[in-house]
């Protein structure tokens, strides 16, 4: 059984960083949350362009994303900043935040009197915040308490014959030792789709699956255009990918072939029994990194060809390629290369535990190199129109 | 000598993957399943990107991973450079969708 030393919660969930977040509600609260984050030592600021002006679907979306950040097992606490009245409310997710026992404040710019008062009051809340938070020590754990996030990013031919495997390796490797570990990007399954259904654990998961493709589709298709372009996208298609099929084949390696439990909408909580969920997302990398950090993955791995920025700043996200230009073009970016096993002599269960190694090493609190760069998107996935 | 840096993931796929940048009037063998193929190569094919390792017929299925990955949009000739100039997809085809106005993309969030 492996261990890992990490931060307990009140709500039973163990982290493997200890942040605390300062979570903008509507973009008129954006500065000031950029602000107060700039102000206080390691306090992460989370901003966005939603949750104003938004239908029902988007609301739900929109709210569940930012409650999955607050009350993320990385997250010690959260002070939550609103602009006055909105659609999605700072104190109703400020209260959910603390009932899940996290220390939680609210802050509202009317009701402050502006936003030199809402500073001043968010910077004291999270620098009371962070502080308290310094005094949490790592403690030891089961490997059974994380969950794995998996993601690709600008894929090429290279990424569903080499790194993917080893992706899937140590994936599953977890869930063998009782965790969890989701994949996302809907579109990334078109051509794959048949394959993947026959994994679902139930005849119910199986149809999901089946008619989430269906929907991602006929979405698609709505817009009148080919999709080439956007999936693959330009640098796809330049490291060699001609098809969403193609992209999508190889995608799905990076998901093994053991049976799929079920599947969640975008940002929605990720079950604690053991086994391979999946999210269901766009296949752009910010946003479905943004839902599944949402749905609590403790760290990802983002499998990718060409080499990329992703990032999060909640969620560590350990980047893999086994494209040996990539490696060798955006060495910062990567951390770990198996490009022996695709090019060179190495096998790819050598590519999985050089993945595994550095997974516990980030699960005790090695720093990846995005984190390290201070490097972070944040993009939740928008359904409908803003009105 | 089966060249080890043309990756043909199973032996229904009618591409092989370039693991090394190819070129034009380069003859390689090319391994599938157990079997060995020679192949002329036609274009220069750059690391990562696809080459036929036999004919392919205008509108017939490009199979990878044993699976459609698009169907050919022109012939495609053994030792050709495969990729977007000859082969389309299969999904996403708005292009060819007909009347896109009938579809409601909100419906199936509203279920």
């Amino acid at each position: 059984m492996t261990e890992f030393h990490g931060y307990e919660r009140p709500d039973g969930s163990i982290g493997i960083r200890n942040h605390v977040v300062v979570v903008s509600t509507a973009p008129y609260a954006n500065d000031t949350v950029e602000r107060a984050a700039d102000i206080v030592e390691n306090a992460i600021p989370i901003t966005h362009p939603l949750g104003r002006c938004q239908t029902k679907p988007d609301v739900f979306q929109t709210y569940r994303t930012l409650l999955g950040y607050a009350t993320h097992p990385n997250v010690y606490g959260a002070v939550v900043v609103a602009h006055a009245g909105e659609i999605v409310d700072g104190d109703e997710l400020a209260a959910d935040v603390a009932e899940t026992g996290r220390p939680s404040a609210s802050v509202n710019i009317h009701a402050e009197g502006g936003v030199m008062n809402a500073l001043k009051a968010t910077v004291n809340e999270a620098q009371r915040m962070v502080q308290d938070a310094s005094a949490l020590r790592r403690r030891p754990y089961d490997a059974s308490n994380l969950t794995f996030g998996i993601n690709c990013a600008t894929s090429d031919t290279t990424s569903g014959l080499c790194q993917h495997h080893a992706t899937a390796g140590a994936a599953w490797r977890l869930i063998d030792e009782g965790g969890r570990a989701v994949f996302a990007e809907t579109p990334e399954f078109f051509g794959g789709e048949e394959g993947l259904a026959e994994r679902a654990a139930t005849e119910e998961v199986a149809e999901k699956i089946l008619d989430r493709v269906e929907y991602w589709d006929q979405r698609l298709q709505a817009t009148g255009y080919d999709v080439r372009g956007a999936q693959p996208t330009p640098d796809n298609m330049d490291g060699g990918l001609t098809t969403i099929e193609e992209k999508s084949l190889g995608a799905l390696v990076k998901s093994g072939d053991g049976p799929i439990r079920d599947l969640v909408d975008y940002a929605e909580k990720i079950p604690d029994e053991s086994g391979m969920y999946i999210m269901d997302t766009p296949g752009h990398g910010a946003e479905s990194v943004t839902g599944i950090g949402a749905g609590g993955a403790h760290f990802m791995v983002i499998s990718t060809g060409q080499g990329h920025t992703l990032s999060n700043a909640v969620m560590p996200t350990i980047k893999i390629t086994g494209n040996p230009g990539s490696a060798a073009r955006v060495p910062e970016e990567t951390d770990v290369d198996v490009s022996e096993a695709l090019v060179g002599d190495e096998s790819l269960d050598w590519a999985t535990d050089q993945l595994w190694d550095e997974v516990v090493a980030v699960a005790n609190g090695r720093l990846t190199l995005s984190e390290a760069l201070g490097e972070s998107q944040f993009a939740i996935h928008r359904i409908g129109p803003s009105t | 000598m089966v060249d080890r840096y043309l990756k043909v993931v199973t032996p229904e796929d009618n591409v092989a993957t370039a693991l090394r940048d190819v070129a034009a009037g380069e003859t390689v063998d090319v391994g599938v399943g157990d079997e060995s193929r020679t192949v002329e190569i036609v274009d220069d094919v750059e690391f990562g990107h696809k080459v036929a390792i036999e004919d392919i017929d205008e509108g017939d299925t490009v199979y990878k991973y044993g699976l459609s990955i698009g169907y050919a949009s022109r012939p495609i000739e053994a030792g050709e450079w495969v990729h977007v100039h000859n082969v389309d997809s299969n999904y996403g085809r708005g292009d060819l969708a007909g009347s896109a106005a009938d579809r409601d993309p909100a419906e199936a969030i509203h279920e």
